[in-house]
């Protein structure tokens, strides 16, 4: 058995507990800071060790390490790297100063490892579990604000639920198959005969369970309360690692043990991707608070993903990949825009405080139309080339209607996200916003110089992508 | 046979008592039926050989979860009535859900049915002469050592958030500092002073007694240092 | 290695500038961009000096992938080749002085912006030799629309003056039509050779000889419809007839950057591309008799207008205009090797001339009205001997730079023994004449006569300071050697040596051997014409001037015929842009406002019913959350189980 493949994740956690007692520990100052860089370096260690970690299949078939893996790890580890520096300002001023923060972050980051990494049901499962848990508490971390603490709860008790569901689904599929590890379920489920109505249930409840955790539709409602309720940063971690884990997740799960069964999950996914799609262009349009927005548009971006997932083949996957990979990076910087939203002190969630912007900060204006033109979908800005790869694939594998239905969506879609900018640069101008801080500029311009630039150098990511897909489909 | 017997009389009273921990009108009772359901299914476990899992049932369900919830319910001011008008209202809603995947469930299980080289899968291959807890422990520590320690990472993470969400640095409460209790000596809070009779206050120079600390010093580590009193 | 930096450092010189030039202010921004170029032009040279000298090989130096798309793959590459060295050691060189002189110049600069400038300037550099070192059409579309910017922000520098910006839009809309051709040229270059990689076309020049495209019964050959449709957005960067008009227009900008873009560097990049593409143009012989015969027009044409502009830096983006007009003639009879050498003199003494040109406008207190001047010739006399210098490069004046390149040039078009190359040998030799007495029109009516600018002006007229004049030595060695010294390289008999794989042409092609073989006379023709213009503008100007004015009264026709630039702003206004403003005008009422708006709107509002609808389910109670999880599950199941089976 081979146990430096999770070696990653050991050493993460491992850094994690010592951070931990690090915290606890240190009496004199505040932690918080300290234990955030500590964080991000811990994250980085790891990203080292996933690049340089061996491939292969290990724990008795739990856990795995492929190009696929490995992608969306790295992508994790970004992800959950650009939260905890956003947390750094939004921390400060939110009164929220304390070290369990970044160390929960990193939880949750370990989970998401362990989801990437999971060929078993049971370890999809346990990870999932352990990412969830963390941003429960993450959501309900500003303990003293009503908002927060019911975002929480509403979080914990809802994805209580989806966990049922997704464990239910799990012992349908372990019933019916006798195993619940990926590469045995695989193969046994190419013999048709072995393919009971009992296992298909059981995969359409691992996909509800899993699609809570995207927060597709039907499954997306607890999406906008907790995206409104909880801290920013929390809001951004949601927005990013933890979709990209678990669409990840659905993918392997759905490609490699349940891959025969295409003809089955495929038209399910079609219909959460169109609900998905639908929802998220409509909902948004009538939205005056900017999470909340925010969080229709994510469930928007989700099902334009799933279409990717939903086209069956290597290019699909690769169309998913290099979507959720231009996605964290536009909802970063969204978000860090977000957080920079600040008047002497006090957080601003309405769209209309980004009344004259242009003028009054001319330098934030410009990011957030960036990512509001890549969000919308507008060449040559990155979110352009993953809706692109995605309908590339969808209509190769000959799914024009869902292209179709995905091409309108976003043509409503571009409608609130080019309102946004609307009304920076021409509605009166309010007061400016404070001062920002260095972390922020800093999270912005790297978001926005990516989401910019990805069209100059797009080749070694999409071949990163092309590799990790086709893993997947042998 | 007379393990048949018992399984059917063990299955209906845990069917019976989770039924009743829904529709008790008194929490204590429904906490008090769920314990009852616990112990049914822990004979459940026993009747079907797993010793170990039975007993965990009871010691971490019974003698820990239980007990909390019983704790919760008792000490906690939560209006009932007010949750139950909720659950009436949602009833015909769920009731028509219920019925609705019941039945679907019930036409997908009706197809069921048991591939044979299944069958060893489904329970655990136990080999003789090793006791069920010790087959477990040698399952868990070894093929399954991976799980067992995420699994463990949750718990922590469990921990974590519980402490971070309810620890609050209480300035009222005052706690007892034994060591500086024993060092004090009087000339750290008593001043001798002549007073010339007649003099009032002011006039000789005392305006109030020293006072050593004005706040109580608060003891134990605390995490959150920006909490002002409230 | 040193290819590379040369490229590279202005991008980097241009960044700073760029995006910290508020803040670390103007000083520091010229001495970053400056420090670039120097670094840049010493990289540029000594990568040229290594190739020639056989130090280094010509190669391709790869820098990654950019595009892999199916069979469609891109690389960012440099190629580096005689053709690619002698471009870069040259517009490095240029650009460099360029930058030095800009100090001076754009001293008094009311914008205080000069950060700008100079990021501006780098960056136009920096495009430039990117699309002389691309190693495929891509990118060197890139560098190509690279400068297009780079000098429409140059152009329209003084954008608070309307006709800066209005000049700044026509050169950029102009440049999109000829883009069209260009992008339409690349499309099916990739179509029939099935790649834009330079090495892999022209490696497969000889295979696709016959290909064709068929198209409404017609059959045209593929080679000629590329040649032509690549010249198309040739001309329109190198302002060639017909899509000349914006780069009078374009001396608005301010002068170094007309020295730099618009005679120098940006406009020869079409004279580049016809030189790049020699081993697939050399197979078309038809799209060539179309560039020889647009040069040829163009070179007579310009000279024509040049003769009645009063404003000096038109005069010399007229002149700019016609020597163009030289090189495509060169390329267009096949002598590819003289258009680029002559491209090379040219970007010496152009830039001189335009220098001069802006120290004779900063001397007289920012005037370019040529009829206000006269009369400075002692007050500023090293500015005077460097206009001679370059008018005397020119004119083609023997040993000077641009006696070689342009007497290789006539003679080639005499040796290519066509009509049309006849037609451009004709062409050429009157256009010498022209230039020879319209440069000599602009000295003396610059510095010579009696004083036409009023006294406050004549006061204030001072020799510009070291940083400017400093450029134009060194501009002027250029003009006055770089004929002499790479004559015998370039078109003499070492060519071949020289340009190596650079420039391939076809075995039928031997033209560069032809030109030693002309009749006497047609070798002294330039030089007598040359004399006789320079005669002429004496004669006109100096001695009798009376003439001009006897000569416009009698063909007052003629003369307003020119001084309107042959009416083609007139021409272009009735034909083309109040017709598409009519019909946009139309468009916009009945297309837009009425029909395109309604729709939108009436779904919008649809939209925005649906919207409010949907939202209305979110009302915050877990319980009914929790229920539409639980009714989407089961409809998901029953789908399933009814439909799916």
């Amino acid at each position: 058995m081979n146990w430096t493949l999770a070696l990653p994740e050991i050493v993460l956690a491992v850094l994690g507990m010592a951070i931990l007692m690090f915290g606890v520990l240190q009496k004199r100052h505040n932690p918080f800071h300290l234990a955030s860089m500590l964080t991000v370096g811990a994250f980085l260690v790891a990203g080292m060790l996933v690049i340089a970690g061996p491939e292969g299949l290990g724990y008795h078939g739990q856990f795995t390490s492929d190009p696929f893996s490995r992608f969306v790890q790295v992508l994790v580890l970004v992800a959950s790297s650009l939260t905890v520096i956003a947390s750094l300002d939004y921390n400060d001023h939110a009164n929220l100063r304390r070290f369990e923060f970044p160390v929960l972050i990193l939880f949750a980051t370990v989970g998401m490892l362990v989801m990437a990494g999971a060929s078993n049901l049971m370890t999809l499962y346990v990870g999932l579990e352990l990412q969830s848990l963390s941003i429960y508490v993450l959501a309900a971390f500003a303990r003293d604000e009503l908002r927060s603490t019911e975002a929480g709860l509403k979080y914990f008790v809802l994805g209580s639920l989806a966990s049922g569901l997704l464990l239910y689904g799990i012992s349908l599929v372990y019933g019916f198959s006798g195993t619940m590890e990926f590469d045995k379920l695989a193969m046994t489920l190419a013999d048709p005969t072995k393919v009971s109505a009992g296992l298909i249930v059981g995969i359409v409840f691992i996909v509800a369970g899993l699609a809570f955790k995207v927060s597709a539709v039907p499954f997306h409602m607890w999406t906008p309360d907790v995206y409104e309720g909880a801290p920013t940063p929390v809001t951004l971690l949601m927005g990013t690692a933890p979709k990209v884990a678990a669409m990840a997740l659905l993918v392997r799960a759905m490609a490699t043990p349940f891959g025969h069964l295409l003809g089955q999950w495929q038209q399910l996914i079609v219909l959460v991707s169109i609900a998905s799609m639908l929802l998220g262009a409509l909902a948004a349009i009538g939205q005056k608070n900017i999470k909340r927005l925010m969080a229709y548009s994510s469930i928007g971006h989700m099902g334009y993903v799933l279409i990717g997932l939903a086209a069956g083949t290597p290019n699909g996957i690769r169309g998913v990949l290099i979507y959720l990979v231009t996605y964290v990076f536009m909802n970063a910087g969204t978000f860090a825009c977000i957080i920079a939203m600040r008047r002497r002190g006090r957080s601003l969630e309405r769209i209309s405080d980004l009344g004259g912007l242009g003028k009054t900060d001319p330098m934030l204006a410009m990011w957030l139309t960036v990512f509001m033109f890549s969000m919308a979908g507008i060449p040559p800005f990155a979110g352009f080339w993953g809706k692109y790869f995605i309908f590339t694939a969808a209509v190769q594998s000959g799914m024009w209607a869902l292209a179709v239905i995905g091409v309108l969506t976003s043509v409503i879609g571009a409608f609130y996200y080019i309102r946004i900018i609307k009304v920076m640069y021409f509605d009166t101008a309010e007061a400016a916003f404070d001062p920002r801080s260095a972390s922020l500029s800093t999270l912005a311009a790297v978001s926005g110089l990516f989401t910019t630039l990805f069209f100059v150098f797009p080749a070694p990511l999409v071949g990163a992508a092309e590799a990790a897909a086709k893993v997947l489909f042998g | 046979m007379i393990a048949a017997v018992a399984f059917y009389v063990f299955a209906l009273i845990l069917l019976a008592s989770a039924v009743m921990v829904v529709s008790a009108r008194n929490p204590v009772h429904s906490v008090l039926f769920l314990i009852l359901a616990f112990f049914n299914a822990a004979a459940l476990f026993l009747l079907a050989g797993a010793e170990f899992l039975a007993m965990i049932l009871v010691i971490v369900y019974v003698g820990a979860v239980a007990v909390l919830f019983l704790f919760v319910v008792m000490m906690l001011d939560v209006n009932f009535a007010e949750l139950r008008s909720g659950f009436q209202r949602y009833t015909p809603i769920g009731l028509a859900i219920g019925f609705v995947l019941a039945a679907e469930l019930f036409i997908v299980f009706g197809g069921w049915k048991i591939a044979p080289d299944e069958m060893s899968l489904r329970f655990a291959p136990t080999a003789a002469n090793v006791n069920n807890t010790a087959q477990l422990g040698k399952l868990i520590y070894t093929d399954y050592i991976f799980l067992f320690q995420t699994a463990g990472l949750v718990l922590l993470v469990a921990m974590i958030g519980a402490i971070v969400l309810t620890l609050r640095d209480r300035q009222t409460s005052r706690h007892q500092n034994i060591a500086r209790q024993i060092a004090r000596i009087p000339a750290d809070t008593l001043e001798m002073v002549s007073v010339r009779s007649g003099a009032g206050m002011t006039e000789i120079g005392i305006r109030r007694p020293k006072v050593e600390a004005a706040v109580p010093e608060v003891e134990h580590a605390t995490t959150d240092h920006d909490h002002g009193a409230h | 290695m040193l290819f590379a930096v040369a490229i590279f450092a202005p991008l980097l010189g241009s960044a700073i500038a760029g995006l910290f030039g508020k803040a670390i202010g103007d000083r520091a921004a010229m001495a970053v961009t400056i420090l670039c170029m120097l670094l840049a032009s010493g990289c540029g040279v000594s990568a040229f000096i290594e190739l020639e000298s056989g130090d280094t090989t010509a190669g391709v130096i790869s820098l990654g992938t950019w595009v892999e798309a199916g069979t469609f793959h891109v690389d960012w590459a440099l190629r580096y080749d005689a053709l690619s060295a002698v471009m870069v050691a040259m517009v490095t060189c240029v650009a460099t002085l360029i930058h030095i002189y800009s100090i001076g110049y754009m001293a008094h600069d009311e914008n205080h912006t000069i950060w700008r400038f100079f990021s501006y300037l780098s960056l136009f550099s920096f495009a430039m030799l990117m699309l002389v070192s691309a190693d495929n059409l891509l990118q060197l579309f890139f560098g190509w629309e690279g400068v297009g910017l780079a000098s429409y922000l140059l152009i329209g520098y003084w954008y608070y003056r309307p006709s800066a910006g209005a000049a700044a839009m026509k050169a950029f809309i102009v440049n999109r039509v000829g883009d069209l051709g260009f992008a339409l040229g690349i499309a099916l270059v990739f179509f029939t050779f099935g790649s834009i990689d330079f090495s892999t076309v022209f490696g497969a020049v000889g295979q696709h000889q016959d290909a064709a495209y068929h198209v409404l019964g017609h059959t045209y050959r593929a080679y000629e419809v590329i040649g032509i449709l690549l010249f198309i957005g040739a001309m329109g960067k190198s302002a060639q007839i017909g899509l000349h008009v914006w780069l009078p227009d374009a001396m608005e900008g301010p002068t170094p950057v007309s020295a730099l873009i618009h005679a120098a560097t940006m406009v020869t990049a079409g004279v580049f591309l016809m030189a790049r593409f020699s081993p697939v143009l050399d197979y078309a012989p038809g799209a060539l008799g179309f560039v020889t015969f647009i040069g040829a027009t163009t070179a007579l044409f310009a000279a024509t207008v040049g003769c009645t502009q009063t404003d000096i830096k038109r005069v010399i983006a007229y002149s700019t205009c016609s020597q163009l007009g030289y090189m495509f003639v060169a390329a267009g009879v096949g002598a590819y090797q003289a258009s680029i050498f002559h491209l090379l003199t040219h970007a010496f003494f152009k830039a001189l001339l335009f220098l001069t040109a802006g120290s004779v406008i900063h001397a007289m207190s920012d005037e370019q009205d040529m009829r206000k001047m006269g009369g400075i010739w002692r007050l500023i006399p090293l500015t005077y001997t460097m206009m001679w210098v370059g008018n005397l490069a020119l004119g083609g004046i023997p040993f000077f730079s641009g006696y070689y390149s342009k007497d290789a040039i006539i003679e080639a078009a005499w040796a290519s023994c066509s009509l049309v190359g006849h037609y451009g040998f004709w062409c050429t030799v009157i256009a010498a004449f022209l230039t020879a007495f319209y440069s000599w029109r602009l000295i003396i009516l610059t510095f010579h006569g009696a004083p036409r600018a009023d006294h406050h002006t004549m006061e204030h007229v001072h020799e510009s300071p070291a940083v400017m004049t400093v450029p134009l030595l060194l501009l002027a060695v250029g003009a006055v050697f770089a004929g002499w010294a790479f004559h015998d390289q370039m078109i003499g008999p070492d060519w071949k040596a020289f340009w190596g794989d650079a420039i391939q042409i076809a075995a039928s092609n031997h033209v560069l051997h032809d030109m030693e073989d002309v009749p006497g006379w047609v070798s002294l023709t330039p030089l007598v014409v040359g004399l006789a213009g320079i005669a002429t503008a004496y004669v006109f100007y100096m001695f009798v001037p009376g003439i001009p004015g006897a000569l416009a009264a009698a063909f007052p026709w003629a003369y307003r015929f020119l001084l309107n630039k042959w009416y083609f702003d007139e021409l272009y206004a009735a034909v083309i842009i109040r017709p598409v403003q009519y019909l946009a005008q139309g468009l916009w009422q009945i297309g837009d406002v009425t029909i395109i708006d309604g729709i939108p709107n009436g779904i919008a509002a649809l939209t925005e019913d649906g919207s409010s609808q949907v939202v209305k389910i979110q009302n915050g109670s877990i319980a009914v959350y929790a229920f539409a999880m639980l009714i989407g599950l089961v409809l998901l199941v029953s789908i399933f189980l009814l439909f799916l089976r």
